[in-house]
């Protein structure tokens, strides 16, 4: 598995050539004795093999045992396929890791000179990638899964490194929150006991069901955690979101919630304008909402799904493999940039979150106002101008092994797109488990983390250890409180009560 | 040398429009012109002169009847007779130089660059245009322009030449300069020339010989009158010439009595009939 | 001079300067003032006070997304998005800095990050003082209206129970045939409910008006916050320039790997009978392709605002290009045969309307389809397809401007063409393109102002680099500037725009043969 990467076989043949021509250059320069004209590598053997015969073994070249040690200095002995690369993102504070390591000079650390770019919208940065304009990006979670298993546009992504945790609110406008305190005057309070549920926005719903106009919410992405997020929120207090199908795919089939896609800075302002009533998106855009004082976060994804996964750091496989060196180093960079985000003094205070802000406020990283970024970068949520709470856990970048990718977290993405009809069939948990071994690489950042261990970079505890199977232990943080095992996709899809359902192996 | 016409018009009819809505220009009309001729054709405006010029020089082709040039019929315009047309015809984006340098390029394309070069020169000397080389025709007066453009037709060295009221857009004493020239290079290099024009005093003073054409529409020739006045001639001296006046009044009552045969075809117009107010 | 000025100028289409170079040589200085008056000094005027309404009228109309920028502001935005710029161009050079130079910036710039530093450090003191004394002074502030609302709560819910209380008691209290009664009841239940739901709508008034209140904070305490704001932008940005002029610096990073190399070779030198001497050569190889990256890298630099402006002019010259490649050709064929005009005609009135909305993501799918590595391309495939757009829309101006001259060329040009015998080709060079030029520079001028127009927008869907993308950049911010910093693109466009067509006007003039100009 590992030599894969190292060994030159992987190199194309002219660059044979081009190691052979250096080599006699480098030879001849330290006074080596091997000159000569004919430049065929068959010939120069031969010569090779009068003057001092071989033997067969030792021709065959590396039979070095492959220690951990080793593997490392190879790697750092070997060169990088590129060192020049361009990475997308969009405008979100869980950017963070790819614009820290450009900024305080992780990338450089690793040798690489990286440029990112903003992307208007996920439609875009995901073609670029696939393109090559891009040479990875930035993404949502579910982008790398449902790009592999062709819903939307069809392409082998992987991912080797998750970004972040959390990070989404869930808003509905002044209108709706004034209902929903209606129906449970318990909301009425200055600081209304968390989570929120949609129990009391489903008479709302029903109401709306009536007169015939469906309430409307918005999401930004298709595959992105905040339209699954959205989904759960309803679906955990019965109100249909509705299902995609062969023939319906915006999604709205049988649903009591219109779903509509709308790029994250235009979510405050279609609010506004009374286009949609609600909508799930990441920071600053709930913020926003409160700042401008026409909207409600009524929950944010930490409640929905405590410690969920949200952007993932996604490459095509054709780069990964052309370049896995370079894919490498990237990881190793990546990694210490969540940690960076993530340590914390004696204390337990994080450290270099407000430097981090004030980088992502540069206008062409985030470019929101710093004070805004700050807030929920730095553990603050204001869920009204008069509710101002902690949380400390908005954004989780490193700590708690949140960059590993987990299958499970992976196979939870699956499931829910099964669960809404994304992807049309059922499909029995071996497929779950193949899938999301194409597009989860942990191996990868396995090699990344393993050189920053031996560089001192890195504690031998703050990756998952050896032994782990690549799934997180069964939990219930959920909303409603349901169970998921990752290792049990389709009994977990089988306990929802709304949303499609499987036939479980019966094994 | 058998004696036949150089350049003839036998019988040409020519209309525009459809059959339905014709609108005939020429009808049967019939020219000889000898070599080396000085011819002036003269008739009112709206005689169809300027399409007697393209027809003879072969923009046009009639509708029936034939244009003879050396006995054979004419079937398209040709370097050969070199039209002087009536609003100059000058590219205005080409200087002096360029606008006689391209009808030289394409007539003598054997010319190096320096016979080019000189032979051009010497027709723009011969206009009296020198120092003028690098202008454009809009920074020319009227008289500089027609003089360009007979630089221009002349340099082709047409057997031809036909000159579509040459004259008629200028001021009277540029006019009165450019017939001296016009009859100077006649003279001084024969070749045969056909002149339109609506003056007949230039008629006279120019010409061997006179087409008069009838008014149109269905214009055709109404008389030919050969001028026997010695040259070279000279308009203060030609007033008191005997000749000169006999003929002037013979073409003038000519032209009058078309005015009076035109007269009596037209419709007769109803003047209006005002009564004078009456303030009480 | 005079007279060539004055011509320079009026091919410039600048003839409103003119009465100052007359002024200037002196001549009639009365009409000349009179003429600068009338035509510089009223519409300068008339700029200010568009100007000063604008400073006037911006605060007043508060968004939701803050206020309207006054000039003042939008050039304060301008001046970072120029601090921008420098910054990311002082950070390319130390990148590329060696030897003695790094070394000097180096230290300059260490010298200067200690005295921001300090500063820094007396800032952060006195701003927390000042919030301190700040958030005291709200609080006092607050406290009575916090109370009055308190109070007023206490009230309501005093009332409400008290309310409730006899109402309950009374409702025990109703006999059954006491219709009467039940009359009566209802009305006080209804009164006493609508009560209750003014008093709380009155509760939430106050509540709302509390979360707005506030005073403003101390001038000094802006000017601490701004000054920190701005040292602390200033520290990222020296401690970013010393690691490109230390660690990062491309000199120092060929030297290290020199070092290595030279090692490597050192140790290949004195091996022998070892199996290792396979890959220490491999190493060594390895290490010589590093240099030689390294050596080719270059600092990432992010596209600032002017590089922006930059790409969006070349890419419109692209399309206008590609336009005119195909809009002069097909125009001149339509205006020599009318055949094909009316072949032509179709084509040409479906494709007009369109949107390069429409246009932009067809072509995108389609040059995506031919540049299959755009790594490698040496056009980026984002660039190509908005200049195409460009081209689609604004070919069509030219397109139709050209058949039009072509097929009104005057009929005399084209009889001396005949009398000639011009060939075809001699007639399309010599008479017919010459003649029409006027009418095809003047196509060229819309197609480039609408090329201009559609680019914007198209730079703002592809996210090609450029000014579109750049505003789209800024909106997607939601900064406080970014209001701010869209006049200063509005500002940028238009100026551009008119320097565009100031362009084409003087090449129309250069080409038009009908008025004295063209001898200049």
């Amino acid at each position: 598995m590992i030599h894969h990467f190292l060994l030159p076989t992987r190199y194309p043949r002219a660059l044979y050539w081009m190691l052979l021509f250096t080599l006699m250059a480098s030879l001849s320069s330290c006074g080596g004795e091997g000159t000569g004209s004919d430049d065929s590598l068959d010939s120069l053997l031969e010569k090779a093999e009068k003057t001092a015969p071989i033997s067969k073994e030792e021709k065959s070249g590396d039979r070095q045992s492959v220690s951990p040690e080793k593997v490392v200095q190879k790697i750092s002995s070997t060169v990088l396929e590129r060192n020049e690369l361009k990475f997308g993102f969009i405008k979100l504070t869980d950017c963070a890791p790819i614009v820290i390591a450009k900024e305080k000079g992780f990338f450089d650390e690793v040798g690489l000179q990286v440029d990112v770019e903003a992307q208007p919208n996920w439609k875009t940065l995901l073609d670029r990638v696939i393109s090559g304009e891009l040479d990875g990006a930035h993404m949502l979670s579910g982008q790398p899964i449902a790009a592999t298993i062709g819903f939307g546009t069809k392409a082998h992504i992987i991912t080797a490194y998750t970004m972040d945790q959390n990070g989404n609110g869930i808003t509905v406008s002044n209108a709706i929150w004034e209902q929903m305190q209606e129906n449970d005057s318990s909301l009425k309070l200055p600081q209304p006991k968390h989570p929120i549920s949609a129990n009391t926005l489903r008479p709302i719903v029903e109401e709306r069901k009536a007169s015939g106009q469906l309430l409307k919410m918005g999401m930004v992405f298709p595959v992105s955690t905040h339209n699954y997020e959205l989904r759960y929120w309803l679906a955990a207090s019965g109100i249909h979101p509705g299902f995609y199908t062969n023939t319906d795919k915006v999604g709205e089939t049988d649903a009591e919630v219109l779903l509509s896609v709308t790029p994250p800075p235009m979510m405050p302002t279609v609010l506004e304008a009374g286009n949609i009533q609600g909508y799930c998106v990441g920071e600053p855009w709930n913020q926003q909402a409160v700042a401008k004082g026409i909207g409600v976060p009524v929950t944010t994804n930490y409640d929905v799904w405590k410690n969920n996964p949200e952007k993932v750091f996604g490459v095509t496989k054709k780069w990964a493999d052309e370049n896995p060196i370079t894919h490498i180093a990237v990881i190793k960079a990546l990694i210490k940039a969540g940690k960076w985000l993530d340590s914390t003094n004696s204390e337990g205070d994080l450290v270099n979150r407000e430097e981090a802000c004030r980088i992502l406020a540069q206008p062409n990283y985030v470019g929101a106002d710093y004070d805004v970024i700050k807030n929920s970068m730095t553990g603050f949520f204001y869920f009204q101008k008069s509710d101002k709470r902690k949380m400390p856990e908005f954004n989780i970048f490193f700590k708690d092994h949140a960059t590993y990718p987990w299958y499970s977290d992976g196979i939870w993405f699956l499931t829910q797109m099964r669960r809404w009809g994304q992807i049309t069939e059922s499909k029995p948990d071996a497929w779950y488990h193949e899938t999301i071994k194409k597009v989860y690489r942990p191996d990868i950042y396995r090699l990344a983390a393993a050189e920053l261990i031996q560089e001192g970079e890195l504690e031998e505890s703050e990756i998952p250890p050896v032994t782990t199977d690549g799934y997180k232990p069964a939990t219930n943080e959920f909303i409603d409180g349901m169970t998921y095992d990752g290792r049990y996709p389709v009994k977990y899809l089988n306990s929802m009560k709304i949303g499609n359902k499987d036939l479980e192996a019966s094994s | 040398m058998i004696l036949m016409a150089y350049l003839e018009l036998s019988s040409v009819n020519f209309g525009y429009g459809p059959s339905a809505n014709r609108y005939e220009v020429l009808q049967d009309v019939n020219i000889e012109v000898n070599e080396n001729e000085f011819v002036a054709i003269l008739g009112f405006s709206g005689t169809g002169k300027s399409t007697l010029i393209s027809l003879l020089g072969g923009l046009n082709l009639p509708d029936s009847g034939q244009v003879l040039y050396k006995g054979q019929p004419v079937v398209g315009p040709s370097p050969d007779r070199g039209i002087l047309f009536q609003n100059y015809s000058l590219l205005p984006w080409l200087t002096v130089y360029g606008n006689i340098n391209l009808a030289v390029k394409q007539v003598f394309p054997e010319f190096s660059n320096e016979e080019k070069k000189t032979y051009i020169q010497k027709y723009i000397d011969m206009v009296s245009l020198s120092g003028s080389e690098k202008k454009r025709p809009a920074e020319l007066s009227g008289g500089m322009r027609q003089r360009l453009s007979l630089a221009r037709t002349l340099a082709m060295q047409p057997k031809v030449l036909l000159l579509d009221e040459p004259l008629s857009a200028l001021d009277a004493l540029t006019r009165s300069v450019l017939q001296k020239e016009i009859i100077n290079i006649w003279e001084s290099d024969k070749r045969t020339i056909v002149m339109i024009t609506n003056d007949l005093d230039e008629a006279i003073l120019m010409a061997d010989k006179i087409f008069l054409l009838s008014p149109g529409p269905k214009a055709s020739l109404y008389k030919e009158f050969n001028v026997n006045i010695e040259r070279p001639r000279d308009m203060d001296s030609l007033n008191l010439n005997e000749d000169f006046n006999s003929l002037r009044n013979q073409i003038t009552a000519c032209m009058v009595e078309f005015f009076q045969s035109e007269d009596n075809d037209s419709v007769e117009i109803e003047l209006p009939d005002y009564q004078p107010a009456v303030f009480t | 001079m005079k007279f060539k000025l004055i011509k320079s100028l009026d091919v410039a289409g600048l003839s409103v300067f003119e009465p100052v170079v007359r002024l200037l040589w002196g001549e009639e200085p009365k009409v000349q003032i009179k003429k600068i008056g009338l035509y510089i000094v009223i519409p300068l005027l008339v700029f200010i006070s568009f100007l000063l309404v604008w400073d006037f009228m911006g605060p007043r109309h508060k968004t939701k997304s803050g206020e309207v920028p006054t000039p003042k502001v939008v050039l304060d935005a301008y001046k970072k998005i120029v601090l921008f710029h420098d910054q990311e161009y002082a950070k390319l050079d130390d990148y590329n800095r060696e030897g003695e130079d790094r070394v000097a910036h180096l230290t300059e710039v260490e010298s200067r990050l200690r005295i921001v530093r300090d500063v820094l450090g007396q800032i952060r003191i006195a701003l927390e003082d000042a919030e301190n004394q700040f958030q005291e002074k709200l609080a006092k502030y607050l406290k009575p209206y916090q109370q009055v609302v308190a109070e007023k709560q206490k009230d309501y819910q005093a009332r409400k129970a008290e309310v409730e209380g006899k109402l309950i008691t009374w409702g025990k209290q109703l006999d059954v045939n006491d219709k009467e009664g039940k009359k009566d009841y209802i009305k006080a239940v209804a009164l006493a409910k609508r009560e209750f739901e003014k008093n709380e709508k009155h509760l939430k008034v106050l509540r709302t008006e509390l979360a707005d209140k506030k005073i403003n904070e101390s001038p000094e305490l802006v000017t601490l916050r701004l000054q920190q704001t701005k040292l602390e932008q200033e520290e990222q940005f020296l401690v970013k320039r010393i690691s490109y002029l230390s660690r990062a610096n491309r000199s120092l990073k060929i030297e290290a790997a020199e070092t290595i190399l030279g090692d490597q070779l050192a140790n290949l030198s004195n091996a022998y009978g070892d199996e290792g001497v396979y890959g220490l050569t491999l190493n060594i190889l390895n290490s010589q392709e590093r240099i030689e990256k390294i050596k080719k890298s270059s600092y990432a630099k992010p596209p600032t605002f002017f590089d922006q402006i930059w790409t969006s002019i070349k890419c419109v010259f692209t399309g206008f290009l590609i336009a005119t490649f195909i809009a002069i050709p097909l125009g001149i064929l339509c205006g020599l045969s009318s055949v094909f005009m009316a072949s032509m005609m179709p084509l040409i009135s479906l494709f007009k309307p369109v949107s390069p909305i429409v246009w932009l993501p067809i072509v995108f799918i389609i040059v995506g389809g031919f540049i299959t590595n755009p790594e490698e391309a040496f056009i980026s495939p984002a660039f190509l397809s908005t200049a195409i757009t460009v081209a689609l829309c604004s070919l069509w101006p030219t397109l139709v401007n050209t058949a039009l001259g072509v097929a009104s060329v005057e009929n005399d040009h084209l009889n001396v063409a005949r009398m000639l015998r011009l060939n075809l080709w001699d007639r399309l060079t010599k008479i017919i393109i010459p003649s029409s030029l006027p009418l095809i520079f003047a196509g060229l001028r819309i197609s480039l102002g609408v090329g201009w127009m559609v680019l914007i927008a198209g730079e703002l869907l592809s996210s090609s680099p450029g000014l579109g993308k750049f505003v789209w950049d800024m909106f997607n911010n939601g900064s406080s500037e970014t209001f701010a910093q869209m006049f200063v693109v509005v500002f940028f466009v238009g100026i551009i725009g008119f320097l565009l067509d100031r362009l084409m006007v003087i090449m129309q003039k250069l080409v038009s043969f009908d008025e004295a100009v063209s001898t200049l």
